[in-house]
């Protein structure tokens, strides 16, 4: 009996399983073109999820192992039990293999379910509540049906009564399972996961690689759309990875903004890009809102613009950008991206950048700074310090990127520590001075690509006419900009933060430093330095050199929360419960350190509005500077410059 | 509505850098006009088409702007007053003076003379347009407004009073057209005679002291002696505190 | 106070009383002392100088007993000392200004102006002044007025600018000025010039700010370039343009027209004025400023305060963020940067951002706990005590002053 309906059953699941997803394939092919290996990426795909997924899953060891041998179950037994109950290849040894893997799936789901008895409040019920029980009935129903043919029980045990449980156990298992799979159940993320790690839009990211800047549009052509309106307006692989999600949360909890009470959820806004492009409304989600924000009044379609429909124009405004949902994902699907995507439409199509956002950007045309500041103030910080102006010189060993912080009084300070620093290692450095201009972060993050693209085709201009062997910069943004996204536009350079800079110069012994006396010291993090370009310990390296013995925050390395300062949040200003930077002062409270040290001039601006009394912030350059023990010789060049520093505070 | 609108533009220059763009007041002089008349608006500048400063107007929603053709150092008065009445506008919008240039302030005042229509100046908000009259409010100095009632078709300045002008997107700038039109072109004698030269600090003035008897020279004297700046009041009442504060502000005249 | 001179009897009995511990006090100037060789001195300076008596008639008493009255310290307002009179008899041309008349008085704009006018007008011609309506000004002769046209009529009342024109058109064809000055202002000079001149088909002189050597320089553009050009007929000045008559009175003489003035169909009809929240003024614009920051604990205290100062509200970030005020009233390099001629800064310790942004300012008070704060140090006058407290008294010392400024005026 069993033999007749099981392969019915399994055939008939499967039939539908490729009917959706063929369907479902055709909603992604709703999204524009992109330019993806497709074979390649296939051919990739195992090593992609066996490795590079398996090390973001790994940081979680119960839900790693709980993985391994529910979907490795899975998987085996539903490629043994089509041959054996779908082909009737009633093989022995095929049965115990069976049984085998339907133990193994069984146990890992038993991990599951016990996982979902108290679910932390990250992952989504719902139909999530019901994956465990039917990983379960899956489990043990081929098992029973698979005793016989391994030979353990007799055929025809139990009679029709066993035959009609198995076969609704059987249903219910294929229906979730394989049915499920493509027709939009949690099973969902098995099929759409592994092609989205096939066609990943940015397979630099496997085999240990890194991939963060943002993609260019193409402002070119008159026709190409800017940035993303309907959902139909990211790419296919886009669409694609957004259907990856789990709903495990993970992003949820990490995100700064949603901490902060602000109107955002990473893990809601993906899955309302998955509403959004099967069409629908938000109704059936069944995890945690946008804070402020109730489930259930928005909808969309894949050709209705997004924002004011699906999701709100705050939502986006509220990320900073600082990739911990990314890093956290362990579908890697890229939350920033297609965030930035979306504030660009808003941005270059609606003019629609809230608050300060559009003063800034004009400032950022006009004056090449987002403060408005007369450009030709771009220097007064160092009017004393000699510095080498490239147009100068022409050529140096070292450019060193100043940034917009030249600009602001309180980085003014770091600024001199660091040039304190480089004038002692006697390197032979120079700045561009006035021929400088914004990086171009800002606006990027904003959304306003063409105010990019303007600044930064200007800069790798400006950079063309020197030679230098790297540029070093004190901002982790303009690093990240320079290093990662002018290569798209033709400027390739060697670029480093001076936390490298620093550390590499204490490794060749040119610094003479004394030890710091300031007391305890602990290290924040910057998004942009850390996550986003994998420099976490060079910054260590320096402290410790200075003797400093880091007290390490629980949110540390590429976990470090963020000081709310970066995507131009602080200037979108979109209001929530409590502040991201109050947050963080109360993680850097926690270690009870006297000082955090940072590396960012975007972090000590947050930190430093933090209300007293806090600990003190101190650039990594500062922390330096002040131990730097001046050599004899050129200590009389220095010192003046030493010693007019605390003139810059007022 | 059905009133003609037109906003005269002019290219701006900002305040720190000087690099050109869409003139601030000019630009809330759109923002009015997109508000009263919606896709209507009718935008207007004389000067040259190949100016991309004009996008950043284009960037406010606009799908064109009407460019009359002017070399620099024309006189735009004559061509606009035909343009404004061959186009049969009702209400006229432009911004109080030119951030380039002379920057008079002129131009709204000479083109309603030429035209023979009336002018509000620091027009803040349109509150009706009906039976040929608007009703409206001009700002005041501090934020005070004034309620007029005025007889159309109206020319009318705005200021820094009227609403914020919307951000410029890049997206319709660049899709917006910049229509040239050849007109006529009348010389302005005014630079013949004059120039313009880089803004020098006006020195701030000291204060003299012509004290009219020796007690109110040594008591001027005296005074400047001790009020060096940071006077710091510790340990008074809050009563002293108070007095010290309302005595300063009757000297700054803020408190009236 | 109180131009009456009124005695002292007590003070006069201490000055006379050499035994009186006081006494010395009440001596003011020393009129005789023993000199190095025992000769005595005598300052007849001093002594000739003498005092005003009671009838306001000069008194010279060289015996020292009455110079406890003038040392009192009870007439502040020495006698008015009677400047020079700068007169015009037949004029051979005239200089006409407009002032503003801001409240019915001439203001500090018009008084500079009055300052160029009167430079301009040299020893033979003659400042006229054009004032529209009911005046309340008393100092024309102290102020450079030579000839004064005071235009009445119910046609200029209220919001009227196409009659003013008129009148000054009027005025133009009797008095022929040399040249005409107004003030480039937003209180109604800038506008009325430009109408003037638009009228007369005169190129004016626009944010003129220095006159000098048949030349004018005005600002141009957006204040990044100066215009300088031969001095016009037409000069609408800013402020400070000159400096105010200060040495000599004039006639003030009042003159009028000879003919009607032509009554011009209006075609703006004035409504009258709108009430407005002086809290919803624009921060950029605002003069006085008062911020409220950490330091303060009530407030709806606050509130009471600004609105009874009349000052313009702003915050600091942290107030903002605790969602106390508004963003838009966030001052700072992060908010807005402020230009306000005070700028108050109650319990707001100063983070660099806000010293930044508030650089422009001309006078800063700060109102603090903490003596060691940074905005104290930025301070012009910092007050260092509980702002509850301070915000509370300032209330009633603005009253005070309120109801005190009205008896005065009254």
């Amino acid at each position: 009996m069993l033999n007749t309906l099981l392969p019915i059953l399994l055939f008939t699941a499967l039939a539908l399983a490729v009917l959706g997803a063929l369907r479902r394939v055709r909603m992604w092919r709703r999204g524009r073109p992109s330019k993806v290996n497709l074979i390649g990426g296939l051919l990739a795909m195992p090593r992609r999820y066996l490795v590079d997924l398996h090390h973001v899953v790994e940081r979680d060891k119960y839900m790693s192992n709980t993985h391994v041998a529910t979907a490795g179950g899975f998987v085996l037994s539903a490629a043994l039990a089509i041959l054996v109950h779908g082909f009737g290849l009633q093989n022995k040894i095929l049965g115990y293999a069976l049984l085998v893997a339907t133990v193994i799936m069984f146990s890992g789901a038993i991990f599951v379910f016990k996982r979902r008895l108290n679910p932390p409040s990250r992952l989504s019920k719902g139909p999530w509540m019901r994956l465990p029980k039917s990983l379960l009935v899956f489990a043990a129903s081929f098992f029973i049906a698979t005793l016989p043919v391994a030979g353990i029980l007799p055929a025809n045990t139990g009679g029709w009564v066993m035959v009609a449980v198995l076969g609704l156990g059987v249903l219910w298992g294929v229906s979730e399972l394989f049915f499920g799979m493509t027709w939009g159940g949690p099973m969902k993320h098995a099929f759409a996961g592994a092609l989205h790690l096939a066609w990943h839009r940015r397979s630099e990211r496997f085999g240990g690689g890194r991939s963060t800047g943002l993609k260019p549009l193409d402002l070119e052509d008159p026709k190409a759309p800017l940035g993303v309106e309907k959902p139909a307006d990211f790419t296919w692989n886009q669409l694609l990875g957004f259907d990856a999600c789990v709903q495990c949360g993970k992003c949820e909890a990490m995100c700064p903004a949603f901490a902060a009470g602000q109107p955002l959820n990473p893990k809601k806004l993906i899955q309302d890009m998955v509403v959004g492009l099967a069409g629908g409304t938000d109704a059936k989600f069944a995890g945690s809102p946008y804070p402020g924000k109730p489930i259930g009044e928005h909808g969309g379609h894949p050709h209705q613009p997004i924002v004011n429909g699906l999701v709100d124009a705050e939502t986006l405004w509220s990320c900073t950008t600082c990739r911990a949902c990314v890093e956290e994902c362990p579908m890697m699907i890229e939350h920033v991206d297609a965030i930035v995507d979306m504030r660009r439409h808003l941005t270059l199509e609606k003019g629609a950048t809230p608050n300060k956002g559009a003063e800034v950007l004009d400032n950022l045309i006009a004056t090449d700074n987002p403060g408005g500041f007369n450009p030709g103030g771009r220097m007064n910080w160092a009017a004393d310090l000699n510095l080498k102006l490239l147009s100068e010189v022409k050529s140096t060993e070292v450019l060193f990127w100043v940034g917009d912080g030249a600009f602001d009084m309180r980085n003014q300070r770091t600024l001199r520590a660091f040039v304190k620093v480089l004038k002692a290692s006697g390197v032979d450095f120079a700045v561009l001075g006035l021929e400088e201009r914004d990086s171009g972060d800002v606006a990027r993050r904003l959304g306003d690509e063409a105010t990019f693209q303007l600044l930064a085709k200007r800069n790798i201009q400006t950079l063309g006419k020197y030679a230098f062997k790297r540029i070093v910069t004190c901002d982790p943004h303009s690093f990240h900009v320079l290093k990662n996204e002018y290569g798209a536009l033709g400027g390739e350079y060697l670029v480093q933060h001076h936390s490298t800079y620093i550390a590499e110069l204490i490794a060749q012994n040119k610094l003479n430093l004394g030890q710091h006396k300031g007391g305890s010291v602990t290290y924040h993090d910057p998004c942009y330095l850390g996550r986003y370009n994998g420099e976490y310990e060079a910054p260590r390296d320096v402290l410790k050199a200075l003797g400093i013995e880091v007290r390490e925050m629980e949110r540390s390395g590429f976990r470090s929360r963020c000081c709310g300062g970066g995507g131009g949040a602080p200037i979108t200003d979109i209001p929530g419960k409590q502040r991201i930077p109050d947050m963080r002062m109360d993680d850097i409270r926690s270690t009870e350190a006297e000082v955090v040290a940072v590396g960012c001039p975007q972090c000590t601006a947050m930190l430093e509005g933090v209300v007293e009394p806090r600990p003190l912030i101190k650039d990594l350059a500062e922390l330096v500077a002040d131990v730097l023990l001046e050599e004899p010789a050129p200590a009389a060049a220095k010192a003046p410059a030493a010693k007019r520093e605390p003139a810059e505070v007022h | 509505m059905s009133t003609k609108v037109i906003s005269l533009v002019s290219i701006g220059a900002h305040p720190s850098s000087g690099r050109t763009r869409r003139a601030e007041q000019d630009a809330r002089a759109v923002e009015l006009g997109l508000q009263l008349a919606g896709e209507h608006l009718q935008v207007v500048h004389a000067g040259d088409h190949r100016e991309e400063a004009l996008r950043a107007y284009l960037g406010m929603g606009l799908d064109h702007l009407d460019v009359l053709e002017q070399p620099a150092g024309a006189d735009v008065l004559g061509v606009l007053g035909d343009y404004l009445r061959d186009a049969g506008a009702q209400l006229v919008l432009t911004g109080s003076q030119a951030e380039t240039g002379e920057g008079s302030g002129m131009l709204p005042f000479l083109l309603a003379e030429q035209l023979g229509w009336p002018l509000i100046v620091g027009l803040a908000e349109v509150e009706s347009i009906d039976n040929g009259t608007a009703q409206v409010l001009q700002a005041l100095p501090r934020g005070q407004r004034r309620r007029l009632k005025v007889r159309l078709p109206l020319l009318a300045t705005v200021d820094n009073a009227a609403p914020t002008p919307r951000q410029s997107a890049f997206g319709p700038a660049r899709r917006g057209v910049l229509a040239a039109q050849d007109v006529a072109v009348v010389d302005d004698e005014l630079l013949a005679d004059a120039q313009l030269q880089p803004a020098r600090p006006r020195p701030k003035r000291l204060k003299v002291i012509k004290a009219k008897s020796g007690a109110d020279r040594m008591k001027a004297a005296t005074a400047k002696a001790s009020g060096g700046g940071g006077k710091v009041m510790k340990d008074v009442t809050a009563q002293e505190g108070a007095d010290a504060i309302v005595k300063l502000l009757v000297e700054e005249g803020v408190l009236r | 106070m109180s131009d009456l001179i009124r005695r002292d009897p007590r003070v006069e009995w201490i000055a006379r009383n050499r035994l009186h511990p006081l006494h010395a006090a009440m001596q003011t100037q020393q009129t005789s002392w023993m000199g190095p060789n025992g000769l005595m001195r005598k300052n007849t300076h001093a002594i000739a100088a003498g005092f005003m008596g009671p009838n306001g008639i000069k008194r010279i008493d060289r015996s020292g007993a009455q110079q406890g009255t003038a040392a009192g310290g009870r007439r502040s307002a020495a006698a008015e000392v009677q400047l020079p009179l700068h007169q015009v008899v037949d004029p051979a041309f005239y200089i006409a200004v407009v002032p503003d008349m801001v409240g019915g008085r001439l203001g500090a704009h018009d008084k500079d102006l009055l300052g160029l006018a009167h430079s301009l007008a040299g020893k033979d011609g003659a400042v006229l002044a054009i004032v529209f309506g009911e005046h309340k000004e008393s100092a024309f002769d102290t102020a450079g007025v030579d000839r004064l046209l005071v235009i009445e009529g119910d046609a200029y009342k209220g919001y009227a600018p196409e009659q003013l024109v008129q009148g000054l058109r009027a005025v133009d064809n009797q008095f022929a000025p040399r040249h005409w000055l107004l003030p480039d202002s937003r209180a109604g000079g800038g506008e009325l010039g430009r109408r003037l001149a638009a009228a007369m088909g005169e190129r004016p002189a626009t944010r003129v700010w220095q006159v000098k050597d048949e030349e004018c320089i005005g600002r141009a553009g957006a204040g990044q370039q100066d215009l300088h050009r031969p001095l016009a007929r037409l000069i609408l000045a800013s402020s400070e343009c000159a400096d105010p008559v200060s040495d000599t009175r004039h006639e003030a003489l009042p003159v009028e027209l000879s003919a009607p003035v032509a009554r011009s169909l209006s075609r703006i009809e004035d409504l009258g004025s709108v009430a407005v929240d002086p809290a919803a003024i624009a921060m950029a614009e605002a003069e006085f400023i008062v911020s409220g920051g950490n330091g303060i604990k009530d407030w709806d205290l606050y509130h009471k305060a600004t609105a009874a100062l009349g000052a313009t509200e702003g915050a600091s970030r942290v107030a903002v963020d605790d969602g106390h005020m508004p963003r838009n009233r966030q001052v700072g390099a992060t908010g807005t940067w402020v230009t306000a001629r005070v700028y108050m800064a109650v319990g707001i310790s100063g983070a660099i951002q806000h010293l930044q942004g508030i650089g422009a300012c001309d006078k800063v008070i700060a109102v603090n706990m903490d003596p060691g704060c940074d905005m104290i140090k930025r301070a012009d006058l910092s007050i260092i005590g509980d702002s509850t407290a301070i915000l509370q008294a300032l209330i009633e010392a603005v009253e005070n002053f309120r109801s005190g400024g009205q008896r005065d005026a009254a």
